[in-house]
């Protein structure tokens, strides 16, 4: 779109000031993506073709060795393999305990719609780093849900250090992100829709199956897609609640770029997640369309 | 004064009701929005719910498809208490003001829906879906979404939709509010021919009063949560009981007046006499506009001696509506309207004129001061 809008002046230099005024008013945005994303984004698909160096350097000759490694080596593959299934899981646990929080909330009205919409909201305020350690300090060995646990008569699974611990804080911090997505998705979702269902003979689990899932699918698609590119990308949570047990591709990105220095490695890494991106847009689109035609 | 009678207490007995609501109270918190209501349905009859938005009409309407509870009060079907069951388990149809067909399935898959909610063959579903679009000519649109289709047609799904399951009773939540003029007459009709054709006993919410006198076997006009009158059109047109059905059903003149010994109407120095006999002291007058007759030869009017009631006015102003002519007059200060066909001769006349109105006692309707 940015480049259209720079192109439309030179190909119609006549047309109108419109025109004109879009550019100017596009140019500064245009040129912040092109600095900040676009150029860096070049460099590190440039850099994933260099040499890694002993000592962090990075050669200048050209070569596939970092993708054809990559490839090779069955623990990238394996964290590649577990990076995506955690993703997925997380996406899963959160879409499970956000649906009824946004029904709830697309079917409240006035002010109380407004004070839980605040309420789901503002943990958005508080920094990942800060709700990480709250749930650190929640999930430790000897911390609060451990000892109901233990109360209880059963013995506390570990929950920290291991890829539950990295579920569990992962999914409640995307949890606000899922509710606004299916929220913004449940446009086409009528109260009377759901009575004509009922009058017909429907009963509510069949409402909600053949009328309310259907009808909640954009949303549903939409905060599936937001949560597991979040998700996959996360780096703090994994980092803090993993333990460095956990392996996922944002902390090995990480460890190779800074404790390991392989620039090189790090930037393949670092393109292997945008390549899963765009692989999860084309799943979204493809969804959103079956939807529409379904 | 008889609606007071009417209100709270059984309306008309009816031998074999087959719906019947029963000291039917509802309030949401505290405020009571049917405070007791009692109506009785026969099989096969069309039942129109008038009244002004707030009447509790749509209220009473959801109350019978099971959408919302009674506080107090039984309803039931074909002598089979309903009050407690659940909606999808009463077998009406409804058809919603919005129509609310499912946007993601087809005009078949909507019509087909409570079908399959009953678990029916898919050969009979497919078979019972076509007859359905059928009936209000769709079939050739039965691949299309709702979203693809217009206001009128989206009408006739919805319709199509209430009534393949073919329900106990019809439901139809003032269905055609969103059509435009044109498409609201044809649709008028043609609920009314198939509802005759499937004889299937049908409550029409409306707050248009042509469509509950032109559609209905019976009108329940409704005001503030209570019924004001039950009848027939033609009951409700000409024998309105209380000021509020004479004046939301059809048009009306209101003049005061004052009831004397005898029953009679004294309006400034004429007297005049209502279908009824007045009650002694304040009262109000109300005659339609159409069923009054206009005599421009005043002399040649006071030699008549039939038995009508005659007031001289003065015309103060005209307004030409077309098919219509509307003469406005004044009688005692009040603005009295009356209403003739328009001919070419209504021409010469001028504000300022006098003459004699006259219209019998039978289209005379009188109440209470109070009211």
């Amino acid at each position: 779109m940015t480049v259209a809008a720079l192109d439309l002046p030179i190909a119609a230099p006549k047309s109108s000031s419109r025109a004109g005024i879009a550019t100017v008013l596009l140019l500064p945005i245009a040129l912040v993506n092109a600095i900040g994303f676009l150029l860096p984004v070049l460099n590190l698909a440039k850099m994933s073709f260099n040499e890694a160096l002993a000592g962090g350097g990075i050669g200048e000759a050209f070569t596939t060795a970092n993708w054809t490694g990559l490839l090779q080596d069955q623990f990238y593959l394996e964290l590649l393999v577990n990076s995506v299934t955690v993703s997925l899981g997380i996406t899963i646990a959160t879409l499970l305990a956000s649906y009824p929080i946004a029904l709830y909330l697309h079917r409240a009205s006035g002010m109380w719609r407004t004070f839980l919409t605040v309420l789901v909201i503002s943990p958005l305020m508080t920094s990942a780093v800060v709700r990480t350690y709250g749930w650190i300090a929640l999930l430790a060995e000897q911390g609060p849900v451990a000892n109901v646990i233990a109360a209880m008569g059963f013995q506390p699974p570990r929950m920290m250090f291991n890829t539950t611990g990295v579920v569990i804080g992962l999914t409640e911090i995307l949890m606000p992100y899922m509710i606004l997505s299916l929220m913004a998705g449940f446009g086409r979702l009528d109260p009377k829709i759901e009575e004509a269902a009922q009058t017909l003979g429907a009963t509510p689990f069949k409402t909600f199956w053949r009328i309310v899932l259907p009808l909640t699918l954009p949303g549903i698609a939409l905060g599936c897609l937001l949560c597991f590119v979040l998700a996959i990308s996360s780096f703090i949570t994994p980092k803090l609640m993993g333990g460095g047990r956990v392996f996922l591709l944002a902390t090995e990105i990480y460890d190779q770029a800074i404790v390991t220095l392989n620039w090189p490695l790090a930037a393949t890494l670092s393109m292997l997640v945008l390549i899963i991106f765009g692989l999860a847009l084309a799943v979204y689109s493809r969804v959103l369309q079956m939807i529409d035609q379904g | 004064m008889m609606h007071q009678t009417i209100r709270g207490g059984g309306i008309e007995a009816i031998d074999d009701p087959y719906l019947s609501l029963r000291d039917i109270n509802k309030r949401y918190g505290m405020v009571e929005v049917i405070p007791n209501l009692n109506l009785e349905v026969r099989k096969g009859e069309l039942i129109a719910l008038l009244g002004p938005s707030g009447c509790g009409k749509t209220t009473t309407l959801r109350m019978i498809a099971g959408l919302i509870s009674p506080t107090s009060g039984t309803i039931a079907v074909g002598g089979r208490d309903v009050t407690h069951i659940a909606p999808h388990g009463r077998d009406m149809g409804l058809v919603f003001q919005s129509y609310a067909l499912f946007p993601h399935m087809t005009v078949a898959g909507n019509v087909a829906f409570g079908l399959e909610m009953r678990g029916l063959p898919r050969a009979e579903i497919a078979a019972k879906v076509g007859k359905a679009l059928d009936m209000v000519q769709l079939g050739h649109l039965s691949g299309r979404k709702p979203r693809e289709l217009s206001g009128g047609q989206q009408q006739r799904v919805a319709l199509a939709r209430a009534l393949v399951i073919e329900p106990s009773i019809l439901l139809l939540d003032e269905p055609l509010s969103n059509l435009d003029a044109k498409l609201r007459d044809e649709m008028r009709a043609q609920i009314r021919d198939i509802q005759q054709a499937l004889g299937i006993t049908t409550v029409f919410v409306t707050h248009d009063q042509v469509e509950a006198l032109s559609m209905c076997d019976r009108i329940v006009v409704m005001k503030g949560g209570f019924i004001e009158q039950v009848g027939t059109p033609h009951d409700i047109y000409e024998h309105p009981v209380t000021p509020f059905v004479a004046s939301f059903v059809g048009r009306t003149n209101r003049i005061k007046g004052i009831g004397g010994q005898d029953g009679s109407i004294r309006i400034g120095s004429s007297t005049i006499r209502a279908a009824a006999p007045a009650q002694k002291g304040d009262v109000t007058v109300m005659v339609r506009p159409h069923r009054v007759h206009i005599d421009w030869d005043l002399a040649a009017a006071e030699r008549q001696t039939h038995a009508a009631n005659r007031i001289p006015a003065a015309l103060f102003r005209i307004t030409f509506v077309g098919d219509v002519i509307q003469y406005h007059f004044s009688i005692d200060g009040s603005e009295f309207i009356v209403e003739e066909a328009t001919v070419r001769s209504q021409a010469g006349r001028r504000p300022g004129q006098t003459a004699m109105l006259s219209w019998s006692i039978e289209d005379t309707s009188v109440f209470g001061a109070g009211s």
